[in-house]
């Protein structure tokens, strides 16, 4: 590269002198040029005066040549012996015929006798030119030179700047006079057309030289030789004038030439810099050529650094035999073996078996050509038999169309990538595992009620398979009393994203038409992207409902029969005790009197209590019998035939209260009941009937047989006094609870009926107004 | 000078027993006796009935019971409770009667079955 530099600067041109050079020598030529061009034009122009003066010498001889012919012809008027003939005749025809003459005179003996025209001419008649100073010299010259000659230009006697000619006349040798023609100046010289030639380039001059002096007269003004640098000279040898033509000043030439000039001078400059450029051009190159050598050498050093320090594995392969060529630390620290050991292996060495036919294949393509690089996931074999999983990028070294050399191998080692992708594999698996076995079903769906994932566990539960139940909206599954509230939940989870909503219990229709009771927890996963909806698990909680209902009732017994147990034993109490204080009472007393008739009064005292204590004691046996026979035996009974025998019982009081009896009761109605029950029930109804029936009219009850809802229900109303219901309904059907003044009502009665009914499985209910009447309602299991 | 008192009881016996205990006490008149609180209370209810100084109130009694009976005549009586001193008598030994006959201002005692002349004696002298 030095070494290049000095070729070129030895080869010797000074970009700088060079350019100077160029530009002098376009300079010289240039101006060279501009000189031959302004030689032509200085020609052109003398060629043009010169033209000009002809022109003019060409009018002047042409009128001279005519004034001579002009002169000759009235010079033939003069006969030998000297006398004129008919000018007057002949003067007009020849000025006719000469336009350019404007007079006509014949001076014999140099006194002028005949002028022509007469009126403009006759001021010079009889003037003696010959005697006249100022004049007779060019008159003397012509009749010495005896030819015409032309004199003036002078003012003219009769006015008029013009020019005479006068032809001598010679009559056998013998000076006559002269035939003499007068041209005005205007005739002489066409000052217009010779205006028009030379406009204003040229300066022209006419001169007369004095033929004694030699002197030079002017007729024109603007004239001076010292102030021309050209001009054209033409003689008039006829009048001894001079025609002269200048030009002004030819400066104007070489101004005209300026422009090009300067043009001559920017190209000139021109060329000059564009030599030195062209010059230069090598050196800058140079230049170029050096930083990017010197870039080259550092990107050699830094991809050295790159490839020997990279934390990932760098390889040259030939790519023909796929032998390594060149490795860096880290490839050579990732395998185990030594540089010297792995550059005498190829890549299927150390390829794991499996993973070698698709490396083949991809290499295949590289080489020919289909593909450009290409990067696989595949198992390395260390030098210790371990596996290793790695990612190779494989770019080739050679140029797109050029043979295949080698290709450099990008190597990254990925075990860890690979291993916590299988762990996730497995985690999956395990996930999924867990899910498919699990007794909860687990499904995804959308908020229109449409799934798109459900575990297997949901054929245990709905008994439909998972593509069957794909096909079906969930909501058509759900019962319809559960809906709202199955809506209410999905409401809640709607608004609480990523909150599970749990423990919805409701009933769905499982594949054979039974209802199941399912446990929901849903969770609104709706904005996470993995799963894009609701999350359902629900189980199967059927069993455990239909306890905690079983369970439920049963409490509700207990309850019952508790509640029943506790007012027994606050019955039990309150009655045993208020007869054993009265007992107590009584013995106080009789202790304490005075005297034997007050102690016998006591004793019968006592005896009463032990009666009514003895009453009490047979009331709590029959209703604790009650609630103990449990187990008591039942049959289908017909409640029509009971009815009838019960109001057989009771002939005797329908006869005395002259009550009517309405009987409404279907042959086919039986219930299942005890059969002393049915009677006491029976019996307690329409005994209470006949027993509160009211003064004011004829007492009326009537029994009605019905089915509602698959139960039998006998009604037995009446017209009776009637029950306040508001005042006493919670204590109806109490024990010791009445509700008249009517003697004989001990209040036990309708306690034991609703104990047998209860005890039977059956309902009662009463609806009673004061004054009008009382119907209770028995329905029957 | 004796005090006059009201016995309201369903119970025959107990009326008969409790009429002799009252006498034995000496402190009252022989005792106004009604075995069903309706009728009582038909009696009070009215402002120009002067009740007796001492009124036995029993709970257990059909149709009306002792509570309803109370609550009547409260209504009746809004200055009930120093018009008379009113004892509910009752063969219930349950504490939530007891607890229940506390709340009443215009109850002045709540008593177990059997009655003894002391405790009637008792009433007698708080009267004084």
């Amino acid at each position: 590269m030095e070494l290049n530099k000095e070729k070129i600067k030895k080869s010797g041109i000074n970009p700088r002198l060079a350019g100077v050079l160029t530009a002098l020598f376009f300079l010289c030529l240039g101006f060279f040029i501009l000189w031959q061009r302004y030689h032509i034009l200085v020609k052109a122009e003398e060629r043009e005066m010169s033209t000009i003066v002809n022109i003019v010498k060409q009018d002047i001889d042409q009128s001279l040549k005519n004034s001579y012919s002009a002169a000759l012809s009235l010079a033939l008027l003069i006969n030998d012996d000297g006398e004129i003939g008919n000018f007057e005749a002949v003067a007009p025809k020849i000025l006719e015929g000469n336009p350019n003459i404007d007079g006509l005179q014949l001076v014999p003996g140099g006194v002028i006798r005949k002028v022509y025209p007469y009126q403009e001419n006759k001021e010079a008649l009889d003037y003696n030119i010959l005697q006249d100073p100022s004049r007779n010299k060019e008159a003397l010259r012509a009749i010495k030179m005896r030819k015409m000659y032309f004199a003036g230009p002078f003012e003219l006697r009769q006015g008029g700047m013009a020019v005479v000619g006068r032809l001598p006349v010679f009559i056998r040798d013998e000076f006559w006079g002269f035939s003499a023609v007068i041209i005005k100046m205007d005739h002489l010289i066409h000052l217009d057309r010779i205006e028009d030639m030379v406009k204003d380039k040229y300066y022209y001059q006419f001169s007369k030289v004095d033929i004694t002096t030699g002197e030079e007269f002017n007729y024109f003004p603007k004239f001076s030789k010292g102030n021309t640098s050209y001009s054209e000279v033409v003689e008039l040898p006829d009048g001894d004038w001079k025609f002269y033509l200048a030009t002004q000043d030819q400066s104007y030439l070489l101004l005209s030439l300026i422009p090009l000039a300067l043009l001559i001078i920017l190209l000139s400059f021109w060329f000059g810099w564009s030599m030195t450029s062209i010059l230069k051009q090598p050196l800058k190159l140079q230049a170029l050529v050096k930083a990017q050598a010197g870039k080259l050498l550092e990107s050699e050093l830094n991809f050295r650094t790159i490839f020997n320090q990279a934390a990932i594995g760098m390889v040259r392969v030939d790519t023909l035999t796929g032998k390594f060529i060149q490795s860096n630390k880290r490839y050579i620290e990732l395998l185990g073996y030594t540089e010297e050991e792995l550059m005498a292996m190829d890549y299927k060495d150390i390829s794991y078996p499996e993973d070698v036919g698709i490396n083949s294949i991809r290499m295949r393509q590289l080489l020919n050509g289909e593909i450009r690089e290409y990067s696989l996931q595949k198992r390395l074999v260390r030098k210790d038999g371990s596996l290793l999983w790695i990612k190779v990028t494989v770019s080739p070294l050679w140029q797109k169309g050029e043979q295949p050399t080698s290709h450099i191998a990008l190597i990254e080692d990925i075990s860890d990538k690979m291993q916590a992708q299988e762990e996730l594999i497995h985690n999956e698996k395990r996930f999924r595992a867990l899910v498919e076995n699990s007794e909860e079903v687990i499904c995804i769906f959308t908020q229109k009620g449409q799934t798109f994932y459900f575990s297997p566990a949901i054929e245990r539960v709905s008994g439909y398979t998972e593509s069957e139940i794909r096909e079906l909206n969930l909501i058509s599954l759900m019962h319809p009393d559960d809906l709202d509230y199955i809506n209410a939940q999905m409401e809640i989870s709607i608004n609480t994203p990523m909150v599970p909503v749990s423990g919805i219990a409701c009933r769905a229709r499982h594949k054979d038409g039974t209802w199941k009771w399912i446990e929901i927890t849903i969770t609104n996963l709706l904005e996470d992207p993995a799963i894009g909806g609701f999350v359902a698990n629900f189980k199967d909680i059927t069993l455990r409902k239909e306890v905690e209902i079983n369970l439920n009732k049963s409490y509700q017994l207990v309850m019952d029969q508790n509640r029943r147990f506790l007012n027994f034993s606050y019955i039990v109490s309150h009655n045993l005790r208020s007869h054993s204080s009265n007992i107590e009472a009584i013995l106080t007393l009789y202790h304490s009197a005075d005297s034997a008739e007050e102690k016998v009064t006591y004793i019968e005292l006592l005896s009463k209590v032990s009666t009514a204590l003895n009453q009490t004691l047979m009331d709590l046996n029959e209703v604790v019998s009650i609630q103990n026979n449990i187990d008591l035996s039942v049959e289908p009974l017909s409640v029509l035939s009971y009815v009838n025998q019960t109001l057989d019982l009771l002939e005797v009081q329908v006869k005395n209260k002259e009550a009517v009896i309405k009987k409404d009761i279907p042959k086919e109605m039986v219930v299942v009941f005890n059969s002393a029950y049915l009677e006491s029930v029976l019996l307690n109804f329409l005994s209470n009937a006949l027993r509160y029936s009211s003064s004011k009219r004829i007492p009326e009850i009537s029994l009605k047989g019905y089915k509602l809802e698959d139960k039998w229900i006998l009604e037995i109303m009446d017209n009776g006094v009637g029950i306040d219901l508001k005042r006493y309904g919670d204590k109806l059907f109490g024990l010791y609870k009445t509700f008249t003044n009517k003697s004989g009502s001990r209040g036990v009665g309708l306690f034991i009926t609703k104990n047998q009914i209860d005890a039977m499985g059956g309902q009662v209910n009463v609806e009673s107004e004061l004054g009008i009447g009382t119907t209770f309602k028995i329905s029957f299991k | 000078m004796k005090k006059s008192i009201c016995v309201i009881d369903d119970d025959m016996i107990y009326q008969l027993i409790i009429g002799k205990i009252i006498s034995r006490s000496g402190y009252f008149h022989k005792p106004l006796f009604y075995k069903n609180a309706t009728k009582a209370l038909a009696d009070f209810k009215s402002l120009e009935t002067e009740l007796p100084q001492v009124i036995l109130l029993d709970i257990n009694m059909p149709q009306m019971d002792g509570w309803q009976f109370l609550e009547a005549l409260i209504k009746e009586r809004p200055n009930l409770d120093s018009e008379t001193d009113i004892y509910i008598v009752t063969s219930s030994i349950a504490h939530s009667d007891r607890l229940k006959a506390s709340t009443y201002k215009q109850v002045s005692g709540f008593l177990s079955k059997p009655i003894t002349v002391s405790k009637i004696k008792e009433m007698g002298v708080r009267l004084k």
